[in-house]
Parts: C-alpha cells; sequence; structure tokens
C-alpha cells in the first residue's frame, strides 16, 4: 500500500482498523479518477527573513508574528513561500459526488487531501535537492492555520506569490483557498541540518483529533 | 481612432512593468499601483523608453488597481488611476517620438478573487469593481481598456460586460494559457474565443505564463478559431529563479526572432509581458515592422462553451438533453415548486453520463419565479458540470438573466421568425453571445411545405444580420409535427432539413421526440426518426440520452457514415454490455436479502431488490422489517468503531434508493405520505465546506427526516427566516474552521432572538463539546449518527 493511500485511511477514520475491500478499491479507482481532472500547479519563492526577536520576523513589508513558527524557524534566515493546488477541476467533481453519492463523496475528499499533501511533498522534495547544492536544508513546511501562525497570513503569502495568476489558487474572504484542495506554506531554510522536525499535524493543539497523526 | 487601424497594421504594445519596478526597489508585499503616486517620475520614465521604443500603445501602471485587490489606506483607487493615466500621457507628451499616434491602454488585470460557484466572489460584485476602474479609467482618459491576465473566462465576462455597458472603448482582452493551450480554470482555446467573440471584444489574444516559444502552438490554434485580430504579449521565457530572485532569459535578439514567426503566424498586435524590457521591444519592432499584418478570415465555426469544455457544431451530430423540463413530467413539476435544486441538478448529470453533449434546461412554471429559478439552477448546474447549457425559456427576462450570468456561450432556445421575437431576442444574442435556435415559425403558423420553412429560416438569418449576427450563431429548428395527426410530418421535416442545410449551409436542430406524441410504444418511432433526421444532415438532436434506443442510434447512426473512427465509440458501448447485464442479474438473485444488501452498502441491487420485494410484500414491511434494522445494524457498528464513514454511507446511499422505490409506489397508491419531521441544515456564512453537512443530511433523510438544506456560506438571517416560515424545531449548523465558527455563534444568538424554542445541534472538525457549550449550542454532534441520534430524541 503506498503513502497517500494509507493518507487516505487514516482520513477516512479507519485508525489502525482494516479497511475492507471494496472500500479500498473506491479508494484506487479515485486517485485514477483524480489524477485525471486534477492540474497540479505550484510555485515558490524564496525571500530573506529579518528576526526582529523570537516570535517575530519579516519578509519584505510583510511582518509576522507566531510563536510556533518563530520555533520551526529559529536559525533559519531565509525562507521559502509555497503554494500548490490540485485545481478547480477537483473541485467540480467533489461537487458532483456531493449530490449524487455521498460514500463517494467522503473517500474523494479525502483521497484529494492526500493527492494533495504528496504533490507538496514531490514539489518540496526538488526544492530541497536544489538547495542541497548550496549546502542549505530544508525544515518541515508550515502552513497559516497550524499553531497560532494565524490563518490570515494567507493573504499576503497568496499575494506576493501572486497565486491568482502563477497557479490560479485565490481564496475568500473567510481565508478558505479556491480551489478548495490547495496549499499555502512556509519552508525554512537554514545552513545545517537539523535532526528531524515535528511537522504541522503533531503541531496542533486539538489533542483529542479522530485524525491524529500521533494518535494511532 | 485605434478600431480603425486595428488589423490592418501590425501595432505595438510595451513590455513589463512589474520586473521593472522591481529592479528598481519594488519590496515584496508592496503594492506596485501606488507607485504612480509615490514615484511617478519612474513610472513615467518607463512608459517614456516604451514609447521611444516603439510602442503606440502604453499599458498604464494599475493592473491590481480595483476595489478587490487594492486596498490600501493611504490613496484612494480614483487617485491611483487618475495619476497611472496622467502618468502615462505625460510620457507620450515627453517622449522623442515626433508625432506618432499612440494609445493608453487602461490595463485591468484580474480581482485576485474566484467566482462563484468554485469561489465566493459574486458575478455581480466582479462586475461592480470593474466596472468602477472602467469608468475612472475613461475619465482620466484613457484611449481603451485592455483586460488582461485572465484565467477564468467568468471573470472576464464580468470584466467585458463592466468596460462596454459603462464605458465607449475599444475592448481589449488576452489571458494566460498553459503549455497545454488552456486557461488555469481549465478553458481550451474554442472556448475563450467563443466566448469574447460573443461579447464583441475589438480584439483578443494571449498574454504572461509562456515565453514566445511556447506561445507559438497556442496562437496557431487561436488564429485557426477567431475571425478577430489577435494579441500576443509573451514573457521573456519562463520564470527562473536565482538567490531567491525570479528573472527571465529571452534575450531581446531571441525574443525578436520569435516574434517574427509569430506575427508570420498571425498576431497583428504584438508586445511583451513579464521579463521583457523596452530593449525587447525595440529589437522586436525592428524585426517585424516590414511584416504585413495577417489579414483577419471569418472562420464561421458554431461553437458553444462553459466553464471548461467547447463542443463545435457541425462536426457528426451533437446530442442536447431534453430533460431538464417540467412539460409532462410531475416529479420535476413538484421538485421546482419544492425548490428541490438536487433533483434538477441529478437530471443534468444522469444526461452527461449517458452521453449529451450539451443540457437544455427548461424551468418554466406558472407559479415560480422563473428568472431566479433558471439564474440558480444553471449555477449549480455549470458548478457540477462542464458541459454548455441551452437556456430554454420564453420568458426574456428570464432569458437575459441567464446569458448574464452563463459562464461561456450558450446555446439559445429559441427565436422565431415572428418579428417581436426576433426584436427581443436577437439584441440579447448581440450584447452577450450565443448560439441561437431559430424556429422556422412566424406569424402565419408553421408551414407545411419544406420551401415554407426555407424561405422563414432566410427571413431569419437575414434579420440576424441586421444585428451583426452571423450565420454561424444561427442553428435553424425545422420542427416537426407528431405522425399522429399531421400523416406527412415526418417526411415534410426530413425535406425540410435536406433543403435548409443544402441551400443556406446553416446548422440544424430538432426536437426528435415530438414526432411520435400519441402512438404506443414511442422510442420505437423516435428512434427511427432520428436516425433518418442524422441522414438529412441533423446537426443537433434535442433528445432524451437516457432512452437506450435513442443512444443505439445514435452509436450506430456515426459508425455506418464512418464518423466513428475504428468504430471506437460503438464499441466502448456496446462490446460487453449483454455480458454484465447477465452476470448482475444471476448473482444476487434470491442470495441476498434487502437488509443485507444495505448492509454491504450495494446501492443498485437495493433499487432492483425493493421492486421485486414490492410485488409482493406491503411497503410499510419492507421498512420496518428490512430497512430499519439493517440501518440500526449499521449505525451501532459505526458507534462501536466496526463500521467506518465509507461503510455507513454506502448503506445509507443504498437505503435511500430503496426509500425511493417505495415512497414512489406509496405515492402512486394514492395513500397520505407519511408526516415527517423537519430540520433545516446549512453550513454556516464564510464557510464553503459543506461535505460534513451533507453525510449528517443523508442519514437524517434515511430515518425519514425532511431536510431543508440551506448549502454552504449560509448568512444567519436566511436560517432564521426559514426557521420561521416552515416552523422548524431542529437546525443543525456545521463549520470547518476557527474563523467561521464565529458565524456559528452568531447564527446561535440570531435564533435565540427570534425562534427560541428551536434547538440548535452543531458539528464540524474544529468543534468540541467545551467548544460547543461556549457558543451556546443544545447539541454536539461528534459524529453524524450522533445527529440522527439527538434528532430521533427531540422529535420523539
Amino acid at each position: 500500500m503506498d503513502k497517500k493511500t494509507r493518507e487516505a485511511i487514516r482520513y477516512l477514520g479507519y485508525g489502525k482498523n482494516a479497511v475492507d475491500e471494496k472500500t479500498l478499491s473506491l479508494i484506487s479507482k479515485t486517485f485514477q479518477s483524480l489524477e485525471s481532472v486534477a492540474v497540479k500547479k505550484s510555485i515558490y519563492r524564496i525571500f530573506n527573513i529579518v528576526h526582529e526577536d523570537e516570535n517575530n520576523f519579516s519578509i519584505g513589508k510583510v511582518h509576522i508574528h507566531s510563536r510556533n513558527l518563530g520555533k520551526n524557524l529559529r536559525g533559519c534566515n531565509k525562507i521559502v513561500l509555497f503554494g500548490a493546488t490540485l485545481g478547480a477541476g477537483v473541485d467540480l467533481l467533489m461537487n458532483r459526488y456531493n449530490i449524487t453519492d455521498m460514500a463517494q463523496a467522503v473517500i474523494m475528499q479525502s483521497c484529494a487531501a492526500a493527492l494533495l499533501e504528496e504533490y507538496c511533498d514531490e514539489c518540496q522534495d526538488a526544492i530541497a535537492a536544489k538547495l542541497s547544492l548550496e549546502q542549505l536544508y530544508l525544515r518541515p513546511r508550515f502552513s497559516p492555520g497550524y499553531g497560532d501562525f494565524d490563518i490570515s497570513y494567507q493573504k499576503p503569502l497568496m499575494m506576493i506569490l501572486d497565486c491568482a495568476k502563477t497557479i490560479g489558487l485565490t481564496m475568500t474572504d473567510g481565508y478558505m483557498m479556491t480551489p478548495t484542495k490547495s496549499v499555502t506554506a512556509v519552508i525554512g531554510i537554514s545552513p545545517s541540518k537539523e535532526p528531524c522536525h515535528k511537522s504541522g499535524c503533531e503541531e496542533c493543539t486539538k489533542k483529542d483529533c479522530l485524525y491524529r497523526r500521533d494518535s494511532l | 481612432m485605434i478600431t480603425e487601424r486595428l488589423g490592418k497594421e501590425l501595432l505595438f504594445f510595451d513590455g513589463g512593468m512589474g520586473t521593472l519596478l522591481q529592479e528598481k526597489g519594488l519590496l515584496p508585499g508592496e503594492l506596485p499601483e501606488t507607485w504612480n503616486i509615490t514615484h511617478a517620475d519612474e513610472i513615467t520614465d518607463i512608459h517614456r523608453q516604451y514609447f521611444e521604443a516603439g510602442s503606440d500603445i502604453v499599458l498604464t501602471n494599475t493592473f491590481g488597481a480595483n476595489a478587490l485587490k487594492f486596498q490600501d489606506d493611504t490613496f484612494p483607487l480614483k487617485d491611483i488611476i487618475d495619476t497611472a493615466v496622467r502618468n502615462a500621457k505625460k510620457a507620450a507628451l515627453f517622449a522623442d517620438i515626433e508625432d506618432r499616434e499612440t494609445y493608453i491602454a487602461l490595463d485591468i488585470g484580474p480581482t485576485g478573487k474566484l467566482l462563484k460557484p468554485m469561489g465566493d466572489l459574486d458575478f455581480e460584485t466582479a462586475y461592480e469593481t470593474f466596472k468602477e476602474v472602467a469608468v475612472l479609467g475613461e475619465e482620466a482618459g484613457a484611449d481603451l481598456i485592455h483586460i488582461e491576465t485572465m484565467s477564468d473566462t467568468y471573470e472576464v465576462k464580468a470584466a467585458v460586460l463592466a468596460a462596454k455597458e459603462n464605458t465607449s472603448l475599444p475592448v481589449f482582452v488576452t489571458l494566460i494559457f498553459d503549455e497545454r493551450g488552456k486557461l488555469l480554470t481549465g478553458a481550451d482555446v474554442p472556448s475563450v474565443v467563443a466566448m469574447l467573440e460573443g461579447l464583441r471584444v475589438n480584439a483578443l489574444g494571449i498574454n504572461c505564463g509562456l515565453g514566445p516559444k511556447q506561445m507559438l502552438p497556442i496562437l496557431s490554434q487561436i488564429a485557426e478559431y477567431t475571425s478577430l485580430p489577435i494579441i500576443v504579449k509573451p514573457n521573456a521565457g519562463l520564470p527562473k529563479q536565482r538567490d531567491g530572485v525570479t528573472y527571465y532569459d529571452v534575450s531581446p535578439a531571441e525574443f525578436a526572432k520569435t516574434m517574427e514567426e509569430i506575427v508570420k503566424k498571425g498576431a497583428v498586435l504584438v508586445g511583451g509581458c513579464c521579463g521583457t524590457t523596452p530593449e525587447h521591444i525595440r529589437e522586436m519592432i525592428a524585426a517585424v515592422c516590414d511584416f504585413p499584418a495577417v489579414p483577419c478570415t471569418p472562420k464561421g465555426r458554431t461553437i458553444v462553451s462553459s466553464y471548461g469544455r467547447s463542443i463545435e457544431i457541425g462536426t457528426g451530430s451533437k446530442i442536447i438533453g431534453e430533460r431538464i423540463n417540467p412539460t409532462g413530467k410531475k416529479k420535476f413539476k413538484e421538485a421546482l415548486k419544492e425548490h428541490r435544486i438536487d433533483y434538477i441538478i441529478k437530471e443534468g448529470i444522469a444526461q452527461e453520463e449517458a452521453g449529451a453533449h450539451i443540457l437544455d434546461v427548461n424551468v418554466g412554471l406558472p407559479d415560480i419565479d422563473e428568472v431566479a429559478m433558471m439564474k440558480e439552477v444553471i449555477q449549480q448546474l455549470q458548478s457540477v458540470t462542464s458541459l454548455p447549457l441551452q437556456i430554454d425559456t420564453v420568458d426574456v427576462n428570464a432569458m437575459e438573466a441567464a446569458m448574464r450570468i452563463y459562464n461561456g456561450k450558450p446555446m439559445i432556445n429559441s427565436v422565431s421568425g415572428k418579428k417581436d421575437s426576433m426584436n427581443q431576442v436577437f439584441p440579447l444574442i448581440k450584447k452577450y453571445g450565443g448560439v441561437v435556435v431559430g424556429l422556422t415559425l412566424d406569424e402565419n403558423g408553421i408551414p407545411d411545405t419544406a420551401q415554407g420553412r426555407l424561405e422563414i429560416a432566410k427571413k431569419i438569418l437575414a434579420s440576424a444580420a441586421l444585428y451583426g449576427i452571423e450565420k454561424k450563431d444561427i442553428i435553424i429548428d425545422v420542427l416537426c409535427m407528431t405522425i399522429s395527426s399531421e400523416p406527412n410530418g415526418a417526411k415534410t421535416t426530413l425535406e425540410a432539413l435536406h433543403l435548409i442545410k443544402n441551400t443556406l449551409g446553416v446548422q440544424t436542430v430538432l426536437g426528435v421526440s415530438n414526432i411520435s406524441f400519441g402512438l404506443p410504444n414511442r422510442p420505437i418511432i423516435n428512434s427511427n426518426f432520428y436516425t433518418m433526421a442524422m441522414q438529412q444532415g441533423l446537426s443537433v438532436g434535442i433528445i432524451n440520452p437516457l432512452s437506450e434506443e435513442m443512444m443505439k442510434s445514435y452509436y450506430a447512426y456515426h459508425a455506418l457514415v464512418n464518423l466513428d473512427e475504428n468504430c471506437e465509440h460503438y464499441i466502448s458501448h456496446y462490446a460487453n454490455q449483454e455480458l454484465s447485464g447477465l452476470t448482475v442479474i444471476g448473482e444476487h438473485k434470491g442470495e441476498l436479502t434487502l437488509q443485507s444488501i444495505i448492509e454491504k452498502g450495494l446501492k443498485d441491487d437495493a433499487t432492483r431488490i425493493t421492486q421485486t420485494l414490492l410485488e409482493t410484500n406491503e411497503p410499510l414491511d419492507i421498512i420496518n422489517q428490512e430497512l430499519i434494522p439493517a440501518l440500526d445494524v449499521v449505525g451501532r457498528g459505526f458507534e462501536k468503531g466496526t463500521v467506518f464513514l465509507p461503510q455507513l454511507l454506502m448503506s445509507a446511499e443504498a437505503a435511500k434508493n430503496a426509500f425511493a422505490v417505495i415512497k414512489d409506489v406509496i405515492a402512486r397508491s394514492g395513500a397520505p405520505a407519511e408526516h415527517m419531521d423537519k430540520v433545516v441544515l446549512a453550513t454556516v456564512k464564510g464557510d464553503i465546506h459543506d461535505i460534513g453537512k451533507n453525510i449528517v443530511k443523508v442519514l437524517l433523510e434515511n430515518y425519514s427526516f425532511d431536510v431543508i438544506d440551506l448549502g454552504k456560506d449560509v448568512p444567519p438571517e436566511l436560517i432564521v427566516q426559514t426557521v420561521l416560515e416552515q416552523e422548524v424545531k431542529l437546525v443543525g449548523l456545521s463549520a470547518l474552521m476557527t474563523t467561521t465558527v464565529v458565524s456559528m455563534e452568531e447564527t446561535i444568538r440570531l435564533l435565540r432572538k427570534e425562534a427560541p424554542d428551536c434547538k440548535v445541534m452543531v458539528g464540524g472538525a474544529v468543534l468540541n463539546q467545551d467548544y460547543a457549550d461556549m457558543i451556546g449550542a443544545d447539541f454536539y454532534g461528534k459524529d453524524a449518527m450522533q445527529s440522527v441520534y439527538y434528532a430521533q430524541k427531540l422529535f420523539s
């Protein structure tokens, strides 16, 4: 079983339980139909960070305050701003199943989330490979909405990356991304290799979450 | 006037602005438009350099100057746009260009937001936003409006309408295509061209995103479809990054060389985008200035389009699905009256799956607000299908409202040879674009000869031409009369088809099913007549694609006349059909009870077995002995953690199918409908994630609740209003994110005030019991089944 299938199963709430054959085969079919409608696009740019103190820093004209992100970025003087999306076609397909078949809709929801994560990982690996030539190393991806890194930072992030123009990613007034299967994140760049940090999910304060990776 | 020169000679645009500003010190996160005021000299200087490099048209520095994107406390939008135009004018005045005629184009870029239904921006809000910019630009003295770097046809439509309805300036449009030749939202070249030509823009083309080389194949495609002057403005190659800085590395010389090819291929308005400099423009002009402008020629292709897809009419015969229409359909009428949009949308999806290319949309009933219903159904359909739609109504207001908010170039049903009809419909086609069905009838009725129908077709085409509507945008319906009352009905129709197609070279359409009205076993007549009509040149048939007989005719015809290469479609539809039909029946026959079928979540079998059971059992017995026990088993399993969400929902869907069959039987028997308790469900304002709410909905429906689904992003006022009007005792609210729990709290507060007897249950990813208590909910459902149990307890 590949990683994205395992992730999709986790999002469906199976925990450590075995998945029945029927659901498993639906998951695999769903990944196929998603691959045929998804138009994966991503964008990244690298900027200098100016640290004011442990919890405050800025990128160009954008000032950021976050303790969790500050911790994540300690020792980094550069940062990758990153955006990725599976495109509006995925939303259209999900809308459709929301009307015709809810079982298929929840499976598609989970598979799309897993596919997006996989795509982000691939993008990040590619950036990491490029930077490693300059002896620079990436920290784990950190998105607005993780910990105390306020979701409203989505806005300047998307503006700097010009996400609407470059990858067709926009935001609603309530800071939700459209197309919905999209990610924005920052990734710290440090000159030294650090032991692997916790990534996003475990950082969350909602300890009773059914989907939590480290609760399994 | 620039319009007099358009298409007759090459005209040159300027090049990049943003990249030059970054070089001059524009910071990440800084709004480039503020520089019009804070760095007026730098901006003017860039414009001047472009004029001196040979640009005829210079774009104002207003790409992001719209109320949605430009949010700055220091400078009002009006000042930004005024100074932007002034800077460009000043540059033209001071540039060393003798008295060459130059033009200032008001640059309008995207809002940076996605329109509904995929995003949260209303079409009319987008329209108002662009209107403000366009009006300010014209007042400031711009010579034309250039809408550029657009990724979404819907947003483009709002911008073009805003520019055309509120200014008298020429409108140019360029969009950003990727290497597959598609927009970020998925639309292809023909759909973009069809829509923009329909909206009557002055020139169209491509900018940004790609370098000149990558644009060549897309340009070829545009040239194949458009009859308008073509604009091409590439980047200086694909973006690259070095030391954290984005750069473009196609040199001016290399750029100029490829631009030669671009001009030869038909672009008549050329310039540059990101990364290009005055030097790129200078070298480009030196390279191409002696080339003749490739003349624009009419292409005459009949194309309808939608969000992401275009359908060309005239290659083979195409299918318009006729099912979204209340005529003669009791259930459909009820769905319309009860505002059950899902029912209507499902009809659309089913027809697409059955092979329709276009969907007819008719929602006219005497006692509903057709304008509102038409708009709603069109937007909902466009959020689940990319098939083009045919707007079918006799209400001109509904027609206009639908054409305005439609994303793409629609088909319109219909205009006739009557003067009144043409006077009403043609102005709409001219304004919004569309391919219109022309009925061969006029004040004297339907002629009973083919010749008579030909004459009306000619009249329709001639009147359309007076409005500037070309033949490609008219599809003639030669009409058919049922053979049960008109013995020559079919013969006359077939003759007329042949005659009109061959005499006028126009596309044709027919509502095929009318032919058999009043006869038994209508599909036999319909499908044979359909084949005969296609043989006579029917370009589009309005049929029921869910009818197996009709689809057999369709696939057989295309295979027989070599319009289905290697019989590919025919084979893919019919090769395995018989075989699979047999296995399904054999497999479960007599082996599984309905209860176990529901438990296993076998949707299709649930329908079939329920039908069989109803032959020998009472409906209520089936519900009590099979359905309810099955749902209980699955529900308990879900609670214990032995059954998981996908299985729970598969069972729910299977049960839903079984209930639907049973309800049908009860309704037909005339027995009074069972009393159902009402529950309102909504995803709260600001939240666009509705999967959780939909899960609760399907389960509540299983347990016989009457769910009033208000959708997502629902304002508190609407929820309260519905509760009061329909006397609802339970509301379920869903929110996914902390940011929208605030709206949930607000909704509860308003409900407490206006409808204190109504209970509120809440659910969603970020909620927990504490949070639910804090915002004053009556119940927190940690999963969907808990909501069902709570509702049952409340109403028992």
